[in-house]
């Protein structure tokens, strides 16, 4: 062992890292960084950040029910929903007001899980930042609705198993729908 | 250029002043580490008068040794003896009184011997160079005598911190 | 060819020789005289902080490539506005001195830092005849003002108030004076080869056909860069000698509460005295402004940058030294060698070339072999600790 030989070797991998950086990419050993607003990483699929309503054909036809599992459910109550009432004054399926206040929000993806209308899913967004004060992240129902195309393009196989899941659930409505034949009950 | 020279004059009675002054902080200052700076600036205002006596070898070689070395090590004393770093020190005692008598008997004498002194400016000693290879020949011709006199004086010195920084052998533990 | 060659070899020395001359035709002598000794003070007082700027950047870029990262590219084309950015934080920042500091003397440490980095650019040649002032004590001038560097960072550090700053104080102090001493000794083979103290008459003597003829391609001439170039990382307290400032371990040493521009003073200073310091080990060895073809300044310029480079190379490299350890490496590794290398010199210079080389290459492999068995760890087979039982 030649004396100070470890010192040309620790200079030596600093040197390769060095020239490396310059003609190798990311995943052989150059550079590593992501130039953010010009390059963006590939968000994996199952990243989730601050929930969205799905809805199906108009904007207005949102999948939610105003059932307010979600709005119980949430742990730092970010959720506001109050029904809609229809014409006759009766409760009506639908949100008449839906906020989530996203400077509450923490990301944690319950309100997905216990949703039993498939109609609040986690988006793959970040960049929310607002120079407004905290009640300016506060998003209504029309700001939050998003459609079903677009939660296919961002959860492809999430949406998939969803959608094969309604398609079911339909088949087995309009089976329920049309009599079936009729049985002897005792 | 007169008007340089005169500049250059005032130029060096300013450096003396200040040196003056800084003594008097040397000696006045309450707090050690004021005094120690107020030693450093001079001693580099002693190194500029001998810029200006164009004995340049001398200013650097004051500035190396004085503020580079002698002061460093002062203030290293101090910082070392904290409880000294912070406080104010009383910088004379009951003896002042004797002490400038016998200074102002010192000085006068002094000042008697350098007015009687002829000081003698050759025009040979005024043309006369020092160089790196003129000031290695003294040392090593004229005044190697004196050098290795130093240098054994210097090695003792050496020889004895070492021997007194060394520590004893630690005892065998059981 | 010839002629446009030596235009731009001399281009300043040439421009400050035509001011002069201009004002010399309506002006009184000692106004030109001023002058001559003020263009070459702007020049250096220009050069040293945009010096110290584009070296942060340089500094961050290459450190960010061995890191495997941009450095900052955000700034300008390539980041080369970054320094500028820098400025402006830096001017627009927070003065804080802290409540028990001693407020004159915590106001003076960083001015007094920059005065001997800008002072020691007055004896750097950087090119053919462009030296501010060619002293004859040149080398000795530049080993004086660089030992009062030590003083402004005393005074920093015990004006401040502040334990980190006075360990910060303690260890720059014991670390300066242990790497001058092998790098005043390094530097004397060049000395005593060139026979003068003056850094251009050092260059001169290293000319030689096409003026390759460097210390370093001589076995004490290499000794003695290697030395003086680790004890000037360390006199400028870069990594791995950078324990004056360790950040994991006293916040920043010194300069722990300095903030805004006297902060960027400290690091002025700093970046100021690692260029000047490559500069004098290039001029000492590397034969200065010295080499054939390019024009004499970008020799100077380019030997330096290389320096500097393989510092910054060295900082992406190395842990930090441990305090007994940096001791030890300065005074029984780094002296010992020094002292043989002067003995080396004098014998290179009575013995002829080729019983030379073998001689110094023999006695310089005893010699390193004998240091590196006497500098060997003692590691205990046993280790006894004291207060286990």
């Amino acid at each position: 062992m030649i004396f100070g030989a470890g010192v040309f070797k620790g200079m030596m991998v600093t040197l390769k890292n060095f020239l490396t950086s310059y003609y190798r990419d990311r995943d052989n050993g150059g550079i590593f960084t992501v130039q953010y607003p010009e390059e963006r990483e590939k968000l994996a699929e199952n990243y989730r950040n601050l929930p969205f309503l799905v809805y199906d054909g108009a904007p207005d036809q949102i999948r939610c029910v105003a059932c307010g599992i979600c709005e119980r459910e949430c742990p730092p109550k970010c959720i506001h929903i109050e029904m809609a009432t229809d014409a006759a004054g009766k409760p009506a399926r639908k949100p008449a007001v839906f906020d989530i206040d996203y400077s509450l929000c923490m990301n944690c993806g319950i309100c997905e899980e216990v949703c039993p209308f498939d109609s609040i899913y986690m988006d793959h967004t970040f960049e929310i930042t607002s120079q407004a004060g905290p009640r300016s992240l506060i998003r209504g129902k029309e700001a939050l609705a998003r459609s079903n195309d677009y939660f296919r393009k961002i959860r492809p196989a999430m949406a998939a198993a969803v959608d094969q899941k309604r398609k079911t659930a339909e088949d087995k409505k309009k089976a329920a729908a049309t009599p079936p034949p009729p049985q002897e009950i005792k | 250029m007169e008007l340089l020279q005169l500049g250059a004059k005032f130029g060096i009675y300013a450096v003396m002043a200040a040196i003056l002054v800084f003594a008097l902080g040397v000696v006045t200052f309450r707090n050690l580490f004021h005094c120690a700076l107020c030693l450093a600036a001079a001693l580099i205002g002693t190194a500029g008068i001998y810029i200006a006596l164009q004995a340049e070898f001398l200013a650097g070689v004051q500035i190396l040794l004085y503020v580079g070395g002698v002061i460093t090590l002062v203030v290293f004393a101090i910082m070392l003896t904290e409880h000294l770093a912070g406080k104010t020190v009383r910088q004379n005692n009951a003896q002042s009184l004797p002490a400038i008598v016998g200074l102002a008997g010192f000085v006068t004498a002094l000042i008697a011997l350098i007015l009687k002194t002829p000081w003698p400016v050759t025009e040979a000693a005024l043309k006369a160079k020092t160089s790196a290879m003129g000031l290695g020949e003294a040392l090593m011709g004229t005044y190697v005598f004196p050098f290795e006199v130093i240098s054994i004086v210097l090695l003792a010195a050496l020889i004895g911190t070492v021997v007194i920084a060394k520590k004893d052998a630690p005892e065998e533990r059981p | 060819m010839e002629n446009i060659g030596s235009f731009i070899d001399m281009i300043f020395v040439t421009a400050k020789a035509w001011i002069l001359a201009l004002l010399g035709q309506f002006l009184p002598v000692w106004i030109v005289v001023l002058a001559s000794i003020v263009i070459s003070g702007v020049a250096i007082l220009c050069l040293g902080p945009v010096i110290m700027m584009y070296l942060t950047l340089l500094e961050r870029k290459v450190i960010g490539r061995i890191q495997n990262r941009y450095g900052p590219n955000r700034v300008g084309i390539w980041g080369l506005l970054q320094p500028i950015a820098d400025g402006i934080k830096m001017f627009t920042k927070e003065d804080i001195v802290p409540a028990n500091a001693d407020k004159l003397i915590h106001l003076l440490a960083p001015i007094m830092t920059v005065v001997p980095a800008l002072m020691i650019f007055v004896v750097v040649p950087f090119g053919r005849q462009m030296t501010a002032a060619d002293l004859n004590i040149g080398f000795l001038y530049f080993i004086a003002v660089s030992s009062i560097t030590i003083l402004p960072i005393f005074m920093a550090s015990w004006s401040s108030r502040n334990k980190y700053s006075l360990l910060g104080g303690m260890r720059t102090a014991a670390q300066l004076i242990s790497y001058e001493v092998p790098m005043t000794l390094a530097a004397v083979p060049a000395i005593m080869m060139s026979q003068s103290l003056s850094t251009n008459t050092i260059v001169l003597t290293q000319a030689g056909s096409f003026g390759l003829n460097w210390f370093i391609f001589t076995p004490w001439g290499i000794v003695g860069f290697i030395v003086f170039f680790l004890c000037a990382t360390a006199e400028c307290n870069r990594p791995p000698f950078d324990l004056p400032e360790a950040e994991s371990e006293l916040v920043a040493g010194f300069h722990t509460e300095y903030s805004g521009m006297k902060f960027a003073l400290f690091y002025m200073a700093e970046y100021m005295n690692a260029f000047t310091l490559c500069g004098i080990a290039a001029t000492l060895f590397l034969g200065g402004w010295q080499g054939p073809f390019l024009p004499s300044w970008v020799w100077f310029f380019g030997k330096t940058l290389a320096l500097i480079c393989i510092m910054i190379w060295f900082r992406g490299t190395f842990p930090r030294f441990r305090v007994d350890h940096l001791m030890a490496f300065a005074w029984k590794f780094l002296l010992p060698l020094t002292l043989v290398n002067i003995l080396l010199t004098a014998l290179w210079q009575f013995t002829s070339a080729s019983a030379a080389w073998l001689f110094s290459i023999m006695i310089l492999a005893a010699m390193l072999y004998m240091l590196v068995k006497l500098n060997r760890v003692f590691v205990p087979e046993k280790r006894n600790y004291v207060l286990a039982d």
